[in-house]
C-alpha cells in the first residue's frame, strides 16, 4: 500500500511550528546543529587539502597590494572647494537617511500596540531618554539634550551597522562583469575615516563645555574641574592635568570610535583574504577565513552597538558633569 | 617570511598613507551638515510625535491600572458583601431548618396526641356499641328463652299456663342461664 493511501484524508495536516516557538524536540535540534557544525568543519578541512594541493605551500610576497587602500576616499564627484562626493559621504547619507527615515516613519505610525520596528525605535528612544535623565541632574536640561543623545546613538549605530554590508563601492579596484567595469565589493563604514568621529566628538566637546560655562559661569566651571579636597600648591599640578584630561576626552571620544571601527574592518579584511594576497599564499586565506567570519559576527553583533552606546553615554555623562557642581 | 606586524604596519606607516589619520575636510563638513539636519528633522518632526504617543500610552496604561485597581477593589467589596450575605443566608437557613424541625416535631407530637385521642374515642364508642348490642341480644335471648319455656311447658303439661305461672317459669329458667360470660357482668 502506498504512503498516500495509508494517509486518511480527514487527518489534519501537521502544523508547521512558528518561528518563535521552541523546537518540538530539543534533542533533534541539537543533533541538527551538530551535523551542520561537522559539515562545515569537513568542508573546511577538504578545502584546506584542496587549496594545499592546488596552490602549494610556497608563497610569494605581493608588494603592490595595499590592503588599506579601499579606505581611502576617492573623489567620485567634486562639488565645491574641499567638498567632494565619495563613498564616505555616500555611507554618511545612507546612515542619515536610515536614522531619519526609520524614526520619522515610526513617529507617523505610532500604534498603541507596537510592532517590531516600532518597538526597536521605542527601545532606542527609551534608552536615550534614560541615558539623558540618569546622567544629567537637571530634568529640563536632560530633556533639552535628549535629542542630541538619541541622534548620536542612532546615527552612529546605523553608520556602524551598514559598515559591515559588502557593497560594490571600491572604485579603486574594479572587476569585469559582462563587459562592464564593476567596483569591487568591500565593507566600509563612514566612521573608519577619522573625520566623522572627530566632528561628532568636537560637537560634544564644545556643547558640554558651553553648557558648563553657561550653567556655572567661567569661574564656577573652572572651579568644578578641580576635584574636591584639592587645594593649595597641589592646584598647580592638578588643574593643568584636569584641563588636559578634558581635551583628552575629545581625543578619546574620537579615537575610540574611529580606531575600533577601522581596526575591526581591517581585521575582517585581513582574515578574510587580504593576508593571503599580501603573502601570496592561498592556503592562508582558507585557513584564516573562519576567524574572519568570527570577527565579522563579533563586530556586527557587539561592537557596532556597543560603540554607539559608549559614545551616547559618554556624551550624557560629560553634559551631566558640566552642569553639576562637584 | 616577513613578520605579521611588519606586513600590517608598513603600508600604514608610510607617508603615502597619512590620509588614514588625517580627517577628510569634505567629510567633516558633510558630517556637520548632515548630522545637524538629522537632529533638526528629528527634533521637529519625530520626537514630539513619539513623545506624545508614549505619553498617551503611559496615560492609558496608568488609567487602565487605576481602572483595574478600582475594579479589583469593587470586586473585593462585592466578594466580601457576598460572603457576608452568604453567611447571613446560611445562618438564616439554619434557623429556618431549626424552626421547621421544631415545628415538625411539635406537629408530630400534636398529631400523635390527636391520633391517640381519636383512637381512645373510637375504642370507647366501639365498646359502648358492643355493650348496647350485647344488651339488646341478651334481651332478645331472654325473650326467646321465656317464649320457648312457656311453649315447652304448655306442650308438656297440655294446658295453658296462667300469667303468674309463666312469670315464675321464665324466671326460674332464666335464673338457671349464665349470662355472665356474654355480658361480662353487664345486665
Amino acid at each position: 500500500m502506498s504512503a498516500i493511501a495509508t494517509t486518511s484524508p480527514a487527518a489534519p495536516a501537521p502544523r508547521a511550528p512558528a518561528a518563535h516557538e521552541p523546537p518540538a524536540n530539543p534533542e533533534a535540534a541539537k543533533r541538527r546543529r551538530r551535523r551542520i557544525l561537522w559539515g562545515v568543519t569537513l568542508i573546511w578541512i577538504i578545502g584546506f587539502v584542496v587549496f594545499g594541493a592546488a596552490f602549494g605551500l610556497k608563497g610569494h610576497k605581493n608588494n603592490k597590494f595595499e590592503f588599506i587602500q579601499p579606505y581611502h576616499l576617492e573623489t567620485w564627484a567634486h562639488i565645491a572647494g574641499p567638498i567632494d562626493f565619495n563613498k564616505g559621504v555616500l555611507y554618511l547619507l545612507i546612515a542619515a537617511a536610515l536614522t531619519v527615515g526609520l524614526t520619522v516613519w515610526v513617529a507617523y505610525r505610532m500604534q498603541r500596540r507596537p510592532g517590531r520596528v516600532q518597538m526597536i525605535v521605542e527601545w532606542m528612544y527609551d534608552l536615550s531618554m534614560r541615558l539623558s535623565r540618569d546622567n544629567i541632574e537637571n530634568p529640563q536640561m536632560a530633556l533639552r539634550w535628549f535629542p542630541v543623545i538619541f541622534t548620536l546613538f542612532v546615527f552612529i549605530l546605523f553608520t556602524n551597522l551598514i559598515g559591515y554590508i559588502p557593497l560594490p563601492i571600491n572604485t579603486g579596484d574594479t572587476f569585469k562583469l559582462f563587459g562592464a567595469q564593476i567596483p569591487a565589493f568591500q565593507i566600509y563604514a563612514a566612521d573608519t575615516n577619522v573625520a566623522l568621529p572627530l566632528v561628532l566628538a568636537l560637537g560634544v566637546f564644545i556643547a558640554y563645555n558651553a553648557v558648563g560655562l553657561k550653567a556655572q559661569g567661567v569661574r564656577g566651571y573652572l572651579k568644578s574641574l578641580i576635584p574636591q579636597g584639592v587645594g593649595g600648591k597641589m592646584l598647580i599640578f592638578i588643574f593643568p592635568l584636569e584641563v588636559i584630561s578634558h581635551f583628552l576626552r575629545l581625543l578619546s571620544l574620537t579615537i575610540r570610535l574611529w580606531a575600533n571601527l577601522l581596526a575591526g574592518h581591517l581585521l575582517i579584511d585581513f582574515m578574510a583574504g587580504a593576508m593571503a594576497v599580501l603573502l601570496g599564499l592561498q592556503l592562508i586565506g582558507w585557513l584564516t577565513l573562519p576567524i574572519g567570519v568570527a570577527i565579522y559576527l563579533f563586530e556586527w553583533v557587539l561592537i557596532a552597538g556597543l560603540q554607539a552606546f559608549i559614545f551616547a553615554i559618554l556624551t550624557a555623562i560629560y553634559l551631566g558633569g558640566a552642569t553639576s557642581r562637584h | 617570511m616577513q613578520p605579521l606586524a611588519g606586513i600590517i604596519s608598513a603600508p600604514i606607516a608610510s607617508s603615502s598613507n597619512s590620509w588614514l589619520i588625517t580627517p577628510n575636510v569634505g567629510l567633516t563638513i558633510w558630517t556637520l551638515v548632515v548630522f545637524a539636519i538629522c537632529l533638526f528633522i528629528l527634533s521637529k518632526v519625530a520626537f514630539p510625535r513619539i513623545r506624545k504617543a508614549l505619553d498617551d500610552r503611559r496615560l492609558t496604561i496608568s488609567e487602565s491600572i487605576d481602572a483595574a485597581q478600582r475594579t479589583r477593589e469593587e470586586a473585593e467589596r462585592l466578594l466580601a458583601e457576598y460572603r457576608e450575605r452568604l453567611a447571613e443566608a446560611r445562618q438564616q437557613a439554619e434557623q429556618i431548618v431549626q424552626r421547621a424541625r421544631q415545628t415538625a416535631e411539635a406537629h408530630a407530637h400534636e398529631a400523635q396526641a390527636d391520633v391517640e385521642a381519636r383512637r381512645q374515642h373510637l375504642l370507647e364508642q366501639t365498646r359502648r356499641e358492643i355493650e348496647a348490642e350485647t344488651r339488646r341480644s341478651i334481651g332478645q335471648i331472654r325473650r326467646e328463652v321465656a317464649d320457648l319455656t312457656v311453649m315447652a311447658t304448655e306442650k308438656v303439661t297440655r294446658r295453658a299456663l296462667t300469667e303468674e305461672d309463666q312469670k315464675r317459669l321464665v324466671e326460674d329458667a332464666l335464673a338457671e342461664l349464665d349470662f355472665e360470660t356474654l355480658t361480662g357482668g353487664v345486665r
